[in-house]
């Protein structure tokens, strides 16, 4: 720093202030959430990694059935649609977990959290924030995208459009288990101070939570364990069996149960 | 809120105690408006709790305090809309710049012209002379570049409080200069509360200070009145001949309290105590010369800085040892 005088801090700071600057908007449990979203969505949007995202994302959910077709693995009978939801579910959920693992975790452990939270900026919208920019992310790389591309893959192979309405429905059904993970990935982050626990947790109710509902078939009512192949029949447009709803409506409660629990509970944490 | 006086920080009875362990305890401080209040105390004396106690990053385990007459629990929100805050080991998003991190911050406090805020980052850019390096990711940044973002970040927003954890420990000393240079100029437009343990620092700049030790408020007074009322006046004085005669006779004087020497190389030294510093200003190199028996080489007044204060203060140093 150089000792030279500075003469723009002679004049009155406050002065200054009012002449060209406003209060900005959002107070309360809102404060701050417009200026962390507006960066937390640049994480996904603004920096290099959205070409890799743009890439990576449709190669692995639109790439793996093109390659089985390609190499005649898939009957011609059956069209790419079918493989999006398993792979969009599956993928996107595992992409879901890790993409979303340092959210939390990560702030707190540089202190960039509490360097965040001594500006006017309320708890409740550092995780808004987060969850919603992941959720657009979520929604624009992992399902949007590749999804419109299957479209595209389907006709060409089919000759026919995809029913569009039944279609956006088993999108939405995608995006309801990534968004299931995703407030669980929230939660376990405010909850815990490392990796280890978050990873595990989140991993054991997605490969343990399939293996035990494979022994115990109510964890299906409960659990989304089995929301590719839902997403996939509402797509269809076929009738879902009554767990198959019941673990449609128990997944998005448990995600605002996740959601809301991470705010209580991050509210009261200490920096 | 509370405009009847110019207290910008007030707490009462603060206390914090993690897990048992009490790391606070009944803390009273007071913090004037336009003030530079050094805040010092041993390591983990609770400098850094009571900091974030102060900014709602952590909840006191009882009593209360109050910024800008707000409470610090209950409108955590308007006390940091008003503040500037240095965290001791400042950290921020890595791959940002400068510039980016200074538009992030000023966004928490302001809309308005984009030309109106941009025109604020670089002010305050050029204040902590970063300008050349605005526009480099963080993470490129050396220890003290890292500290003038923290100095910047800290008063993007016109504080009327600036709150600094430690802001120069981890500098050099002309990184300290600078930084403490800094906190002078800010002085006429904002309160500066900051905590150390680099006494020079806070003798050089501070006007009033509070000491800190083992989570407990020992001493909190303008600087001049501490290093005034803790201790005695001393006169030193380096003396050549018969100095036991002499020493005998300015012991029996009313108003000297105690004559201590010791042999420096070829003379003898003192170290006379006085109860009344006016009387031996005036006096005592006359008494000390009344007889022929000496020669007076020196003659001064020990000058107790707050480095003695303080090592008195915290039981001579021995924090943590006992």
């Amino acid at each position: 720093m150089t000792a030279q005088t500075h003469p723009q801090i002679t004049r009155d700071l406050r002065m200054a202030a009012r002449q060209g600057l406003l209060p900005a908007r959002g107070s309360g449990w809102l404060g701050g959430f417009e200026n962390m979203f507006r960066k937390e969505l640049g994480e996904w949007f603004r920096t290099r990694r959205w070409w890799g995202r743009i890439l990576i994302w449709p190669a692995l959910i639109n790439g793996i059935p093109a390659i089985f077709r390609a190499t005649g693995q898939i009957p011609p009978e059956i069209p790419d649609i079918l493989y999006y939801f398993q792979i969009a579910v599956i993928a996107g959920t595992i992409g879901m977990i890790i993409l979303a693992q340092d959210e939390v975790i990560q702030e707190k452990q540089s202190g960039t959290a509490a360097w965040i939270l001594s500006k006017p900026a309320a708890r409740r919208s550092f995780i808004l924030s987060k969850l919603l920019s992941d959720a657009i992310g979520a929604l624009a790389f992992i399902v949007v995208l590749p999804g419109l591309i299957i479209l595209v893959q389907t006709y060409l192979t089919t000759h026919q459009m995809a029913p569009l309405l039944p279609f956006l429905a088993g999108a939405g059904v995608v995006m309801l288990a990534l968004l299931f993970y995703l407030s669980l990935v929230i939660l376990l982050g405010v909850l815990f101070e490392s990796r280890g626990p978050l990873l595990a947790i989140a991993f054991g109710v997605m490969i343990g939570g399939m293996f035990a509902a494979a022994s115990f078939p109510q964890i299906g009512y409960v659990l989304p364990m089995s929301m590719d192949k839902i997403s996939l029949m509402v797509a269809l447009g076929q009738p879902l069996p009554t767990a198959d709803v019941s673990q449609l409506i128990s997944t998005a409660v448990l995600s605002i149960l996740f959601t809301l629990v991470a705010l209580w509970r991050f509210q009261h944490k200490e920096f | 809120m509370n405009t009847s006086n110019s207290l910008v920080i007030e707490t009462n009875n603060l206390s914090k105690a993690f897990r048992g362990v009490q790391a606070l305890t009944g803390l009273n401080l007071m913090v004037q408006q336009h003030s530079i209040f050094g805040f010092l105390g041993p390591n983990g004396a609770g400098k850094t709790t009571t900091i974030k106690l102060l900014l709602g990053l952590s909840r006191p385990t009882a009593g209360s305090g109050q910024i800008f007459g707000y409470d610090i629990q209950r409108e955590s929100t308007s006390i940091r809309r008003r503040i500037g805050y240095l965290a001791q080991d400042p950290r921020y998003y890595e791959h940002m710049t400068a510039r980016e991190t200074l538009r992030f911050t000023a966004h928490f406090f302001f809309t308005g012209s984009r030309a109106g805020i941009e025109e604020r980052i670089q002010e305050t850019l050029r204040l902590v002379g970063l300008e050349d390096k605005a526009d480099r990711p963080i993470k490129s940044f050396s220890g003290g570049e890292r500290q003038r973002l923290g100095i910047a970040q800290a008063q993007v927003n016109y504080p009327d409080l600036l709150i600094l954890d430690e802001p120069a420990a981890s500098l050099d000393p002309q990184g300290r200069h600078d930084v403490l240079e800094v906190m002078e100029r800010l002085r006429k437009h904002t309160t500066v509360f900051y905590s150390t343990h680099i006494l020079s620092d806070v003798q050089r700049v501070s006007d009033t200070v509070a000491i800190l030790d083992h989570g407990k408020l020992i001493s909190q007074a303008p600087i001049e009145e501490l290093l005034n009322s803790n201790s005695k006046p001393i006169y030193t004085l380096g003396l050549k001949g018969e100095t036991e005669k002499a020493r005998q006779r300015i012991a029996s004087l009313p108003w000297v309290v105690a004559v201590q020497t010791k042999p420096v190389n070829n003379h003898i030294s003192w170290e006379v105590t006085v109860s009344d510093d006016g009387i031996a200003e005036a006096q005592l190199l006359k008494q000390v010369q009344l007889g022929d028996e000496v020669t007076v080489l020196e003659f001064g007044r020990m000058k107790v800085d707050l480095e003695d204060i303080f090592l008195t203060l915290t039981e001579g140093g021995q924090n943590g040892k006992h």
